[in-house]
C-alpha cells in the first residue's frame, strides 16, 4: 500500500451481505476495511446484544444458523479493519478512488479503491392520523430492542400494517414473555392466499421462511393473540403518548388500548449513499423508495462502486449474503485478485431465492390497504409538514414539478432525517397528482451529510 | 418491566436522570433503550412542542435526539445510538441554558 489510509475494499454495512463480502475479498488477499453504525457487525437481521450482556440461546433459530456462522467467521477474522459505531456521511469518486468521510468513533477520511454499499433498509414510515405520539414505531424498532437489548418496547403492545414480519415480530415478542394485545392486517385472508399463489410452487424450494409464517401463526393461535386479517388501522390516540390503536373492521371502527404500537408496511433500500455518488436508481416496487441498479456482479453504474443486499431491492438476508458472495467475488476478480468462491455457482445460489422472494413481496404489498391520511397528519416528521401543505404546494407548483420543487417551497424533506421518512410519500404525492408514474418524477438530490453530523466534526 | 430478565445477565446498573428524574440504566445499553425500558417514550419535542418519540431504532429518523449534557455545553445526540453513561444527563423538552 502506497498511502497507508487507502484500502483496496471499504465496505459499508456490516450486515450480511457486507459480510459475505468480505469474506471473499480477504481471502483474495485484499485489504478490506469495513464501516457501520451499530458497534458490533450483524447488521439489524444479527442486531448483537452489547458486549457486557450475556444472552442465553441468542437467535438459536435454524432460519438464523447460516447468518450466525457467517458472524462468527467475520468477528474471528484478524484482517478485516472493523470500524463500528462509525456513520458514514460522505462519499465522493475521486479519480480512480473513493473518497469516504466518517463520522462516530471512527471519525476523518478515508480511502479506497472499490467501495460496497451494503447498507441494507429500514422500515418505510407510513404516515397516518397519530403516528408521530411516543410509543409508536416501526416493527424494525420494536424488533432490534428485543434482540439486542433485550427490551421489550412497551406492553401491551399492537403489531399492524401488511408485512407478515409482523407474525415473526409477534412470537418474538410472546417467546420473550411480552404481551401483544392483536396483530392487525389489512389484507383479507383470501387476497394474501390470491397474491401468493403464483409464486408458491417456486417458493417451495426454499420452504423455510414459508414454514417459519405457518408456525408463527400456531404459536398465535396458542396464545390466543387475536391475528385479524382484513382489520384496517385507521389512527393512533393519546394524551402524549400512544393510549389506543383504532381500526377498522367488518365495517365498524374498534379501538384497542396499547402502550405501543409497531407498525411494518415494508422495507425501503437505504439509497442516500448511492444516489449521493451518482449511482443509477430506480423506483423499488411494490412498497417504494429507490434502488441501486447494477449488473449480474453487482457493478453499479459508476466503476468501482458495488452495491449488494438490500441496496439494490429488498429481498431479505439470504439474498442479501448471496449478493455479497457475489460483490465480493466480483471486487476481487477486478482488482485482478481471485476470490475462493465461485462465480456462476454463487449466481445460483441467489437465483434459487427469487421465487419465495417474489412471493413476499406480493403478499406484503401494501396497494390497496394503505392506512389513510387526514389533512392535518404530518407527511415530514421532521420540519412538522401536514399533508394539507403539502398538496397545496403541489398543487401551486407547475405539472413537471419534482420532488425538490416542492421542498423548496414547503420545507418539506429539509429536516435531520434527509427525506428519508417523507421523500417516498411526496414522489407518490406528486405522481398521482401528475397521473405518472413514481419513475418519472425526479427525488430530491441527495446532499452531504448523510446523517447529522456534530457541529466539532464538521468545523475540525 | 420490559427488561427480559430469564437468560439475560446485564453488568450492574447506574443512574442516569431524564429531565431530572432518574432511571436505571445497565452498562452496554443505549439512551433509547434505557428509557423506553422506563417508560419514558417522549424524546424531543416538535415545534409545536407536541412530544415525539424514537420510530426507527437504527439512526436513521433522526426523531430520537435528546439533549445531553457534556463537558461543553448541551449537545444533541440520537438516543438509539448513544451509550448511557454513568450520571449522564438528559433532557427532552427544550434546549437547556
Amino acid at each position: 500500500m502506497i498511502d497507508p489510509a487507502l484500502f483496496d475494499i471499504a465496505i459499508i454495512g456490516g450486515g450480511p451481505a457486507g459480510q459475505a463480502a468480505a469474506q471473499q475479498t480477504l481471502a483474495a488477499g485484499l485489504s478490506t476495511t469495513m464501516i457501520d453504525e451499530q458497534a458490533r457487525p450483524g447488521g439489524q437481521i444479527l442486531r448483537q446484544p452489547p458486549p457486557a450482556f450475556a444472552v442465553k440461546g441468542w437467535m438459536a433459530g435454524r432460519l438464523y444458523r447460516p447468518l450466525r456462522r457467517l458472524l462468527a467467521q467475520t468477528e474471528a477474522d484478524a484482517r478485516l479493519k472493523w470500524r463500528g459505531a462509525t456513520s458514514v456521511a460522505g462519499i465522493e469518486r475521486i479519480g480512480d478512488h473513493f473518497r469516504l468521510t466518517l463520522s462516530g468513533t471512527h471519525g476523518g477520511t478515508l480511502l479506497a479503491r472499490r467501495v460496497l454499499i451494503a447498507a441494507g433498509c429500514y422500515d418505510m414510515p407510513v404516515a397516518m392520523p397519530g403516528w408521530t405520539l411516543p410509543g409508536v414505531m416501526s416493527a424494525g424498532a420494536v424488533q432490534t430492542m428485543l434482540k439486542s437489548q433485550q427490551v421489550v418496547a412497551g406492553q401491551p403492545i399492537v403489531l399492524l400494517g401488511s408485512h407478515p414480519l409482523l407474525l415473526v415480530l409477534a412470537t418474538q415478542i410472546l417467546d420473550a414473555g411480552g404481551e401483544v394485545a392483536a396483530v392487525l392486517m389489512p389484507q383479507t385472508y383470501g387476497r394474501m392466499v390470491l397474491a401468493a399463489l403464483p409464486y408458491l410452487a417456486g417458493a417451495m424450494f426454499t420452504p423455510g421462511p414459508l414454514m417459519a409464517a405457518g408456525a408463527a401463526m400456531a404459536r398465535l393461535r396458542r396464545a390466543g393473540v387475536p391475528l385479524m386479517m382484513g382489520a384496517r388501522p385507521v389512527g393512533f390516540t393519546g394524551d402524549g403518548r400512544l393510549e389506543a390503536v383504532d381500526y377498522a373492521w367488518c365495517g365498524r371502527t374498534h379501538r384497542i388500548a396499547a402502550q405501543a404500537a409497531a407498525v411494518s408496511y415494508g422495507f425501503l433500500p437505504q439509497s442516500d449513499l448511492p444516489r449521493q455518488v451518482g449511482a443509477a436508481v430506480r423506483w423499488a416496487r411494490p412498497a417504494g423508495g429507490w434502488e441501486t441498479i447494477c449488473d449480474g456482479a453487482m457493478r453499479s453504474s459508476i466503476p468501482g462502486l458495488y452495491v449488494a443486499g438490500e441496496t439494490t431491492g429488498v429481498a431479505g438476508a439470504d439474498a442479501a449474503m448471496a449478493e455479497g458472495t457475489i460483490a465480493g467475488i466480483a471486487m476481487a476478480m477486478d482488482a485482478g485478485a481471485r476470490a475462493p468462491f465461485d462465480m456462476a455457482r454463487a449466481q445460483a445460489r441467489r437465483a434459487r431465492l427469487q421465487p419465495f422472494i417474489n412471493l413476499l413481496r406480493a403478499v406484503a404489498d401494501p396497494g390497496d390497504v394503505w392506512p389513510l391520511a387526514t389533512p392535518e397528519t404530518l407527511l415530514c416528521r421532521c420540519e412538522d409538514i401536514s399533508v394539507a401543505q403539502v398538496a397545496a404546494t403541489i398543487d401551486r407548483l407547475p405539472a413537471m414539478a419534482d420532488a425538490s420543487a416542492v421542498k423548496h417551497r414547503c420545507r418539506i424533506g429539509m429536516g435531520l432525517c434527509q427525506g428519508r421518512s417523507c421523500e417516498h410519500a411526496l414522489v407518490r404525492r406528486i405522481a398521482a397528482a401528475r397521473g405518472c408514474d413514481p419513475d418519472a418524477v425526479a427525488p430530491f438530490r441527495t446532499r452531504f451529510p448523510a446523517r447529522p453530523l456534530p457541529f466539532d466534526e464538521i468545523i475540525g | 418491566m420490559s427488561r427480559l430478565v430469564p437468560g439475560v445477565t446485564r453488568p450492574a446498573p447506574f443512574a442516569i436522570a431524564i429531565d431530572g428524574a432518574m432511571i436505571p440504566a445497565h452498562p452496554g445499553e443505549t439512551l433509547a433503550a434505557a428509557m423506553v425500558a422506563a417508560g419514558a417514550y417522549r424524546m424531543r419535542d416538535d415545534r409545536s412542542g407536541a412530544p415525539r418519540g424514537m420510530l426507527c431504532n437504527m439512526g436513521t429518523c433522526s426523531e430520537c435526539f435528546v439533549w445531553i449534557a457534556m463537558e461543553d455545553g448541551w449537545r444533541r445526540r440520537r438516543a438509539c445510538l448513544t451509550l448511557a453513561e454513568d450520571g449522564m444527563r438528559i433532557a427532552t423538552h427544550e434546549a437547556p441554558l
